[in-house]
């Protein structure tokens, strides 16, 4: 192998982290006899590599430029790397979530009996971060698709962390199906690329014609949209999160699904056409995952599979902001475009942030209830005080209020979205349709997490489980810490981070000049003083309060039950009906199956009440592709019924073919 | 100075206005009504008593009242009052307002459902749901103002003659936008034919089931928060309805006056004439205040181009 080098020594530090983190992942299964010094060698390894891959994409986000690396593998395939602003920013997200879900598995794999799993789920991990690293990195498609491969391996397998029960096993295998479907259509669209110029680097897909791009970013679209979890091809999703461990749900959902938002992002640099259609459909994509991912997450049951319905929402916004930068490009609006694509980059850390705080959260119950089921669960803020609080502080985030970060992502693509709806025509329409849904979304997601707070962490425990439970655990109540005060930093001055956002975009490729900045700093300072003056505010009630409450006598009594003396957990509102009457306005895209016996007579026996909310995008395509390729199958068994000579024969009658194209 | 003489009082008399509401009430009852101070009154007792806390309830039953109380007042300052120049001002501050409202609306559910009570958590899942079409219904006018002010802050909307402007541009698809923004205000603020403030069985409330376990100081807060919120809605609309400059400020303020009084006194009306509607059709009623401002918005795209 040789390599040539173009720049600098930053460079090396960004694969010297790489070599520690693929260190820290080989020592792991070494050390498997001796439990806790395994945990602690791997987290610490692979703690260090995060943190100088945290450093070196940080000071290559804040110098800029854009720096090459190539080597030229087995002499014959060139494995060509670059990283550019857009790189570094998903850089920096990625070894910031990893390090903080690396701190927190060092407690929550505890485990003794399945050392040998755990320290094999440390070599898998190592390689996700590696292949997620590579992937924002990859200068030319192979570099991609190799890196992109090793992703969705690595990640399946630790989807199937719990191979014993047939249920993970059936989400890995839908994982399976999907990562490679999309992977599928990636290919399709890098062959058109390769086809066209006969190279293997992206920046030569500027070339291609208009027809060819088109067709290249609908693919690249799919196959990246299947990735990042985009209505309908999100239906892997919700399987697969509850399924694997919680720091890995944490950082599959939080940064993970995110490469294919950086898959989209780069192709839209790269083919450099700036034509309304991407616009269109990516902004409509992202109203349509956004609105129906938080439709379906109210519905759900299981704490964790609502998290990863809360993707789905989220990638919508994402790809919101996206597709109104795109219109803004194609209408000659550079500042709409910016804001938009700013607020997308910006939405992305957010979301890695808050979602794998509150996964980390979901995880820390799931450890000490046993359970993720939130109509079990209840009261755990007064014996889970640091884990309540800050999954309420990511519940605020992920709402989109301020003063937390979700807020200032969904503000800057709010004012991008207003920037569009005084032009005409389509992009009238998307904007206007962008902003309510925005709006909409809001509102699902302030309804979604009061509920989830309210049922799982406020009220009474309605089970032993949840009565028992504690939080010890230094190692995870820390990351969690860490995030929540990410949450509520980027939320009050979130001058650095929309900068940064802003920088990211750098390498999109818009075709301007420099933007000025003044004006987004402007919208930074604006909202650090509107959020301080509500702080503000705050403590002067709290002094007030405190004044009002001086030599007063509080009494603690029971909840007053409206004339009723005998109240039990039970009666408490479930998550089921509190989301009951809005999911009943959304029938038609979310029909709702309900299971319980009539009460029948004066004496009633026992009964129970299920629900479950279908999500339309599972239903069809398994009526629509599923049921359809099997019966095609099943009429093509014939061909293949296990007779050897039959087999030898196709191999025969294939040569044989094969034959006359020489 | 303007901006804080005018906050302040503009505060101070959050309460006074419902009970111009009590009265409308009480006439059509053929009642006396309470005293116009009445709102006063239970403060000041409020704030002197203590609280009872049910042992269900934690930290977040106590920060809930504080923080939609501060949320409501913040928006509050964001909002030019009588016309006259607000506190604070920024580009897009209408979005900041409106997701701090959602903050005040957060916590309050929050509150009401750290009590375990099922009739809470049953007024918390309305309290939910009804103000997302709200939300929509607001952003839907704020992209007509948008598209008719180029701006996005509450001042450039409602500040001295600028909501003449939006009139003599738009012309009567504004008024949809006035219904619509009516039917907001009853929404958002529990009134009839929503929610029924006066009914006397939690199973059909909203707000007020909410805040059944609040007492003493806390619960005066609430109900300041609720004065605030009313009295900011109530603000925008009488911006909208009278929407004139007269030149002095403290004629302005006369006129503001008159005009709140007069918007509470319709609240008053409409709920000694009608019913609350059936919970499973309030949605459809807070629909029509979308469809309002959208058909609205529709028209007007070809008087501004």
């Amino acid at each position: 192998m040789n390599s040539t080098r173009a720049k600098g020594m930053n460079m090396d530090l960004f694969f010297l982290s790489l070599v520690l983190i693929l260190l820290g992942g080989t020592l792991a299964p070494i050390f498997n006899r001796r439990f806790t010094l395994m945990k602690l060698i791997a987290v610490i390894t692979l703690c260090a590599g995060c943190l100088l891959g945290l450093v070196d994409a940080g000071s290559k986000l804040i110098h800029g430029g854009s720096y090459r690396y190539a080597f030229a593998y087995l002499n014959a395939l060139s494995l060509e790397f670059q990283i550019d602003a857009l790189s570094a920013f998903f850089l920096t997200t990625i070894f910031f979530i990893c390090f903080c879900s690396l701190i927190y598995s060092f407690h929550y794999l505890n485990n003794a009996e399945k050392a040998f799993r755990i320290s094999v789920n440390y070599m898998l991990f190592s390689l996700l971060m590696i292949s997620m690293a590579l992937v924002v990195a990859a200068g030319n498609i192979i570099a991609f698709l190799v890196s992109w491969e090793i992703m969705s391996l690595s990640s399946f397998f630790l989807v199937i962390y719990n191979y014993a029960s047939s249920e993970n096993r059936q989400a890995g295998r839908l994982y399976f199906i999907f990562s490679h479907v999309g992977a599928m259509f990636i290919l399709s669209a890098f062959a058109i690329i390769y086809q066209h110029t006969g190279k293997f680097g992206f920046i030569d897909a500027a070339s291609l014609s208009h027809g060819a791009k088109l067709l290249v970013f609908i693919f690249s679209f799919i196959g990246f949209g299947s990735k990042a979890g985009v209505f309908p091809l999100h239906i892997w999703l919700p399987h697969a999160h509850p399924a694997a461990p919680s720091h890995i749900s944490a950082v599959m959902s939080g940064v993970m699904i995110k490469t294919g938002i950086y898959g989209i992002f780069r192709m839209y640099a790269i083919l450099e056409l700036h034509t309304p259609v991407f616009g269109s459909i990516v902004l409509s994509a992202g109203i349509v995952s956004g609105i129906l991912g938080v439709v379906y997450a109210l519905g759900q049951h299981d704490l964790k599979r609502l998290l990863a319905y809360h993707s789905v929402e989220n990638i919508g916004i994402i790809l919101m902001g996206m597709g109104i930068g795109m219109l803004g490009v194609s209408s000659g609006k550079p500042v709409m475009a910016v804001l938009g694509f700013a607020g997308s980059l910006l939405h992305v850390l957010n979301h890695s942030i808050f979602k794998s705080l509150l996964f980390m959260g979901a995880g820390m119950v799931l450890q000490k209830t046993g359970t993720s089921s939130i109509d079990v669960l209840g009261g755990l803020l007064k014996k889970m005080r640091i884990t309540g609080t800050t999954f309420l502080i990511g519940s605020l985030a992920i709402a989109g209020l301020p003063p937390f970060n979700g807020f200032i992502s969904e503000f800057i693509i709010y004012l991008g979205a207003f920037k569009g709806v005084v032009l005409t025509g389509m992009t009238f329409v998307l904007s206007l349709l962008g902003i309510v849904g925005l709006a909409v979304i809001g509102g699902l997601a302030l309804a979604c997490f009061t509920k989830v707070t309210g049922v799982v962490f406020q009220g009474e425990p309605r089970s032993r489980a949840a009565e028992n439970a504690d939080e010890k655990g230094v190692a995870m109540l820390v990351p969690m810490v860490i995030l929540a005060g990410a949450c509520v930093m980027i939320g009050v001055y979130p001058e650095p981070f929309i900068l940064m956002a802003i920088r990211g975009i750098d390498s999109l490729n818009l075709g301007y000049a420099v933007i000025p900045l003044e004006g987004f700093v402007a919208i930074t300072g604006s909202l650090t003083r509107a959020v301080t003056a509500f702080f503000a505010v705050v403590l002067g009630i709290f002094a007030l309060r405190v004044f009002l409450y001086r030599d007063k006598i509080t009494t603690r009594s029971s909840t007053w039950g409206c004339g009723f003396t005998r109240p039990t957990a039970k009666m408490q509102y479930t998550g089921s009906s509190y989301a009951a009457s809005i999911l009943s306005f959304f029938k038609p895209v979310a029909p709702l199956s309900e299971h319980h016996p009539r009460i029948k007579g004066i004496f009633p026996e026992e009964t129970h009440y299920f629900s479950h909310v279908h999500d339309i995008a599972e239903r069809y395509m398994k009526n629509l592709t599923v049921i359809p390729v099997m019966a095609l199958f099943d009429k093509l068994r014939w061909i293949q019924y296990g007779d050897i000579h039959l087999y030898i024969g196709y191999i025969l009658l294939a040569i044989i073919v094969l034959l006359f194209f020489i | 100075m303007t901006p804080i003489i005018i906050f302040i009082p503009a505060i101070l008399s959050a309460p006074f206005f419902p009970a111009i509401i009590l009265k409308v009430k009480a006439f059509f009852g053929g009642k006396k009504g309470p005293p116009l101070l009445i709102q006063y009154y239970t403060l000041a007792k409020l704030f002197k008593k203590g609280s009872v806390y049910s042992t269900s309830t934690t930290y977040i039953f106590k920060l809930g009242p504080m923080v939609s109380l501060s949320a409501a007042l913040t928006a509050l300052m964001f909002l030019p009052i009588s016309g006259a120049a607000p506190l604070f001002s920024f580009k897009g501050d209408v979005l900041f307002v409106l997701y701090l409202l959602g903050l005040g609306r957060f916590f309050t559910i929050a509150a009401a459902l750290d009590t375990a009570s099922p009739f809470e958590g049953m007024g918390a899942a309305r309290e939910a749901y009804f103000p997302i079409i709200c939300e929509a219904t607001t952003f839907m006018i704020f992209i007509l103002f948008y598209r008719l002010t180029g701006e996005l802050t509450l001042a450039s909307f409602f500040y001295g003659n600028h909501p003449l402007e939006l009139w003599r541009v738009a012309g009567a698809p504004l008024a949809f936008v006035v219904t619509a923004f009516f039917i907001v205000l009853l929404t958002e603020n529990a009134r009839v034919p929503v929610d029924d403030p006066a009914t006397h069985l939690e199973l059909t409330m909203i707000h007020e089931v909410m805040v059944l376990d609040h007492s003493g100081p806390d619960f005066g807060f609430i109900e300041m928060g609720s004065f605030c919120k009313l009295f900011f809605y109530a603000a925008i609309v009488s911006r909208l309805v009278f929407p004139f400059d007269l030149g002095h400020p403290a004629m302005n303020l006369a006129a503001f006056s008159l005009i709140m009084l007069l918007i509470y006194a319709a609240v008053g009306v409409i709920e000694s004439v009608m019913a609350r509607y059936r919970m499973d059709r309030v949605p459809k009623f807070v629909l029509t205040s979308f469809a309002l401002a959208f058909v609205a918005t529709i028209i007007t795209l070809e008087f501004v181009k």
